[in-house]
Order: structure tokens, then C-alpha cells, then sequence
């Protein structure tokens, strides 16, 4: 208080070079300066220790994979159905190939714009109050175990009696189950990706006279794009792995499908080959398993590939 | 008020008792102001006092912020906005709007002028690529972006982001235009080409601006409002508003001694 006088000048300096140092006090505290360097490499120090944990085994698993694996990868091991006995122990591994295209397609059919629309109604559209219970509920179906999705597919879609809808163990009737499974992730991403859109985007498009859908379809989906291919990925990498629903609804078919209802309809699928094998009694199947995780791991890869590639094209050349 | 009668077929946009709340707050207090045709008026104030509050109840913008109430009555072109009958996308057609920050959208250049064309069902490409080019040349940033129309507006600089947002605003032909500190982000030249602008187009358009410049608000306006906390304390025409104001607050403000 008696100090002020001294450091706050009444006046600044009036012509250039007058005047002095900043006689202002700024207490510095060494210790807080030693201390927080110490928690930032402290920091580091523990994100490359969660790295090592969390990325070893996956690596050491792709290791092992391969070791055992790789002696089975060549074409024809993904060209070719599988034969012999037991089935599998020649040929390849085409039909899960196949059948992973189906389940994909039809989950992708019924999911992304059923996810993609409630995302945007929840980010968008709806009311505050009942758009939080939507969310939550979105939330828990996220957090229902894909054991029971299969049960629900069973009496909805495959069981041939009662009502549903007796598509018998097919892919129509494993590949909507896996939609449903896929629905609420793409519905919280793309409802996150559209919330992380600056409002001035939409009050923007709104202002030029644009009606909510106008600004939805013109402005929105574009600057959310990225967030929804990730929600659309995040869905398709989940059911990739999935055997749980497929059990009861689509089982597995060693051979090509002859349609996607009924006698016939169900398809093969990497996940599943690869629980059918590792179950069998036979050193080849076990092996070919491996081979088969190796398979399923590029599958993802290139799935990823690809959509960002989507996502990149359709940002660069539609917008 | 403004000394001079008010005659009605001379009004473009009357605002009667307007009342804006935000949840508790009481953020425009029964406001009473008009705007004639093919004037230029200016809204000052300190920062915080509800210009950019009051400049969105003239287009509905605060439509979708919720927990906002309104009362009173902005009539435009003689019919009250905020009636039930209002075709609020044709409002908004007949209202462009600079925001106070730009914001354009993330399109290239080229179709940031475009939208609003495109969102008003204007299929005709020569009329559009012909539309866009004035649009940029009017606000002057067309010479710095001929030849890259097709890269992303955020490419630009603040400031050609903003003058693109006005060359945006124009596109549709609106009648009224709304401008949040237009100016903030430029140059003293981009600024002289805007605020020609402003003059010129007056010729057509009804304009509403928000300024923090005082100096360029006596240059370019024919009506000039002071706000203080929701307030409108003085609204007069410019002469007397820059050189006789009636209320010690304004002329506090205007000699910058707030
Ligand atoms: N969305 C909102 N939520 C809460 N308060 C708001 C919101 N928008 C505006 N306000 C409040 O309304 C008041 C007026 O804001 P407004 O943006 O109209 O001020 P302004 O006069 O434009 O100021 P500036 O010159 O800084 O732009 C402020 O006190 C602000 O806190
Ligand atoms: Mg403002």
C-alpha cells in the first residue's frame, strides 16, 4: 500500500526512451517452476509406460499371429472355400470372407442412416429435456452386451415361430442384428461430431434464409463428415469382431450362401471361423485361425484405409 | 426520437416496445425505434450493452437460443415479424446479416458466395458465376481471389473472410442489411471499400450497423442510436446526434469519456 507510489508510475514515460524498467514486482516461485517440470516429464514418463503396457501384447499377439499363421497366407488361403476333414483343414477361408461382406453391407444399410438421423435429431432438432434421456438411453444400448442383441435377433428376425420376422439363421437376419449394434455408435459420434460444429456455421446458413434441413444437409453433414466416418468405422470395426449375436442369428455356413433368408441364407464370418477353429481338436484349424486373425486384422485395416480415403475425397472434391 | 414526423410509407423497419430477456436476464429494454428506407443508421455502445442482442431480434435470429423471451413488435415493411403468420425463411432472404465474427462456411470461396443462390432454388449457372463475381467485386475482394475461387474460404485472412461474409450477405439482394462491426477486422483500405460500400448500396438497401468506431459511424450514418445496458438512450438523426446530443451519456460516449 505504501509502496504504490514508487511502483505505479502516475504517468507513463511521455517521450520515446524515457523512463525505465518495469518496476512492477512479479513474484516468481522457483519451487512451483522445479515442481511442475518435474510433473510434466512425470506425465511423459507415464504415457510411454501405459504405451509399452497397452501396446505390447497387441504387438506381441500380431507377432505370434504371424509366426504361426503366415505359413497358411497366400492367395489361395483367401480365394478358396474350405475342405477336407475336419472342414477346414483345406481350402481357405473365402466363404467367411464373403459372408463378412454381407453382414457388413446389410448392418451398414439399416445403421448409417438410422444412426446418422438420430445423431443429427439429437444435436439438432429434438428438445433439451428429452434429447438427454434419448442420449442416455443411446448411451446404455452402447453398453448392452452383444449376447443379448443376439437373444433379441433370435426372436425377432430368425425364430420360426411366433411373431418376428422368420428370416430363419441368415445374414439379412445376422446382418440387422449387428445394425442394431452398430446404430447407437454412429448416433453418438455423429451427434458429438455435430455439437463440435461452431453454432456461427448454422446461424450463418440460417441467416442467409436457409431451413434447418438446408443448413443440416449443406453445411452440417460436410464440416461433420470426419466425425461420422469415425462413427461409421468405430461401428463396423465392433460387429467385425462380434460372434455373440451372430450364434443366434446367422450361425456360420461353410460354404457360399444361396440367398439371405431362409435354408441357405447364412453366410461364414471371420470371428466366427475363427472360434469354430480354435474349438476343433486339430492343429491345422488352430493354425489356420491364427492365419484367419491375420486376415481379419488387414480386413480392418483396409476398412479404415479406405474410409479415410472416403472421407478425405469426399472433403476434398464435394465441398 | 427523431425530431422530424415519422412517416410511415418512409419506414422500413418499426420496433415497437421491444423487450428482449435471456433465462433472468433483462438484456433490451423496451427499445422504440425506426429505420427509414435507404438510410444508413448506426448502433453504438459500450461493449456488453445488447447491439448484436438487438441487431438479432431484426431477423430472428434468437429464434433458436433457448431460454430467450421477446415482447413487443418489429414490423417490417409493415407487418410485424414475429407474427404467426411470418415466413421466416423469406425474411431472412430479404435480411442479410454480417455476423461479428466471420464466419464463413467451410465451402470454397466460391460457394460461400453461392449459398444463397443455391438455398433460394437458383439452378442458372452463368446467372450464379455472374451473381458471385459482383458480390466479390462490391466487396472488394475480388481482385485477391479471382484465381483461387475454388479453395477453402478459412484459406483467407480475417479480414477477406469477413469481406467475403458481406459479399455473402448482398448475394440474395436483400433489402435490409445487418452488419456486427463490419469493419473490426480490416485494413484502413478494405475498411474505405466497405464503408463506400455502404454508401453506395444505401441507394437500395436499409442499413443497420453496429460500430465501435465513432468516427467512421458520424461519416457514413444518417441515424445513429446510443445503448447503455439495454437501453437505447438517444436515437436521432446523425447531425444531431454526433454534434448536439441531448443525453450527458451520449455525448460522454461519443467524446469517449466513458
Ligand atoms: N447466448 C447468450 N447467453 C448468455 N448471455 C448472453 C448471450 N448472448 C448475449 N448475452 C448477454 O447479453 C448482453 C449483451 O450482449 P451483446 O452481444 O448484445 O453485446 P454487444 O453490445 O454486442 O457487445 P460487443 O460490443 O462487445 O459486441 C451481454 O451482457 C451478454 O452477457
Ligand atoms: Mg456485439
Amino acid at each position: 500500500m505504501i509502496e504504490e507510489k514508487k511502483t505505479v508510475p502516475d504517468k507513463p514515460a511521455s517521450k520515446a526512451g524515457e523512463g525505465g524498467e518495469n518496476p512492477e514486482v512479479f513474484p516468481v516461485n522457483r519451487g512451483y517452476i522445479r515442481r511442475k517440470k518435474f510433473y510434466n516429464n512425470l506425465a511423459i514418463c507415464f504415457a510411454v509406460i501405459a504405451f509399452i503396457i497397452g501396446g505390447f501384447p497387441v504387438f506381441h499377439i500380431i507377432y505370434k499371429a504371424f509366426e504361426v499363421g503366415s505359413a497358411y497366407l497366400n492367395w489361395n488361403f483367401v480365394s478358396t472355400l474350405p475342405t477336407g476333414f475336419p472342414i477346414g483343414a483345406r481350402g481357405g477361408i473365402l466363404n467367411a470372407i464373403v459372408g463378412d461382406v454381407y453382414l457388413i453391407v446389410i448392418a451398414s444399410v439399416l445403421s448409417i442412416p438410422l444412426g446418422i438421423g438420430s445423431g443429427l435429431y439429437l444435436s439438432l432438432f429434438g428438445r433439451k429435456r428429452s434429447n438427454y434421456f434419448l442420449k442416455l438411453l443411446n448411451e446404455l444400448m452402447i453398453g448392452i452386451p452383444s449376447v443379448v442383441w443376439g437373444i433379441v435377433g433370435f426372436f425377432v428376425f430368425s425364430t420360426a415361430t411366433g411373431p418376428g420376422f422368420h428370416l430363419g439363421f441368415s445374414s439379412l437376419a445376422g446382418g440387422l442384428t449387428l445394425g442394431f449394434i452398430m446404430v447407437p455408435i454412429i448416433t453418438l459420434l455423429t451427434e458429438q461430431a455435430v455439437n463440435q460444429i461452431p453454432a456461427s456455421y448454422i446461424e450463418g446458413a440460417l441467416a442467409m434464409g436457409a431451413t434447418k434441413w438446408q443448413a443440416t444437409h449443406s453445411v452440417i453433414i460436410k464440416a461433420a463428415m470426419g466425425g461420422i466416418f469415425t462413427g461409421i468405422l468405430l461401428g463396423v470395426m465392433n460387429i467385425i469382431g462380434q460372434t455373440a449375436p451372430l450364434l443366434f442369428t446367422n450361425y456360420y455356413n461353410t460354404g457360399m450362401p444361396t440367398g439371405v433368408t431362409g435354408p441357405g441364407g447364412a453366410v461364414g464370418d471371420l470371428a466366427m471361423l475363427i472360434f469354430i477353429y480354435i474349438h476343433e481338436p486339430s492343429k491345422i484349424l488352430h493354425y489356420k485361425a491364427e492365419a484367419a486373425s491375420i486376415v481379419l486384422l488387414a480386413f480392418i485395416l483396409a476398412l479404415d484405409l479406405g474410409l479415410r480415403l472416403i472421407n478425405y475425397l469426399t472433403k476434398r472434391f464435394l465441398l | 426520437m427523431a425530431e422530424e414526423k415519422k412517416k410511415d410509407y418512409e419506414i422500413k423497419v418499426d420496433v415497437k416496445n421491444l423487450n428482449f430477456y435471456y433465462g433472468k436476464q433483462h438484456l433490451l429494454k423496451n427499445v422504440n425505434l425506426f429505420f427509414k428506407k435507404n438510410s444508413v443508421c448506426t448502433l453504438l455502445g459500450p461493449s456488453g450493452c445488447g447491439k448484436s442482442t438487438f441487431l438479432r431480434t431484426l431477423n430472428r435470429m434468437n429464434d433458436y437460443t433457448e431460454g430467450a423471451r421477446l415482447t413487443g413488435e418489429v414490423i417490417i415493411d409493415g407487418q410485424n415479424i414475429y407474427g404467426k403468420s411470418v415466413d421466416v425463411v423469406e425474411l431472412r432472404r430479404n435480411i442479410g446479416m454480417v455476423f461479428q465474427n466471420p464466419n464463413p462456411f467451410p465451402k470454397s470461396i466460391f460457394e460461400n458466395v453461392a449459398f444463397g443462390l443455391r438455398i433460394h432454388g437458383i439452378k442458372n449457372k452463368e446467372f450464379i458465376v455472374e451473381r458471385v463475381e459482383k458480390c466479390l467485386k462490391y466487396a472488394g475482394l475480388y481482385d485477391e481471389v479471382k484465381d483461387k475461387l475454388a479453395k477453402p474460404a478459412f484459406s483467407l485472412s480475417g479480414g477477406q473472410q469477413q469481406r467475403l461474409c458481406i459479399a455473402r450477405a448482398i448475394a440474395t439482394n436483400p433489402s435490409i442489411l445487418l452488419m456486427d462491426e463490419p469493419t473490426a477486422y480490416l485494413d484502413p483500405v478494405s475498411t474505405s471499400i466497405i464503408l463506400d460500400l455502404i454508401t453506395t448500396f444505401k441507394k437500395y438497401y436499409t442499413i443497420i450497423i453496429v460500430s465501435h468506431n465513432i468516427q467512421q459511424a458520424g461519416r457514413i450514418s444518417d441515424y445513429s442510436g446510443f445503448f447503455l445496458d439495454g437501453e437505447l438512450i438517444e436515437f436521432d438523426e446523425a447531425g444531431n446526434f454526433f454534434l448536439r446530443p441531448k443525453d450527458k451519456r451520449t455525448e460522454n460516449f461519443i467524446t469517449s469519456r466513458y
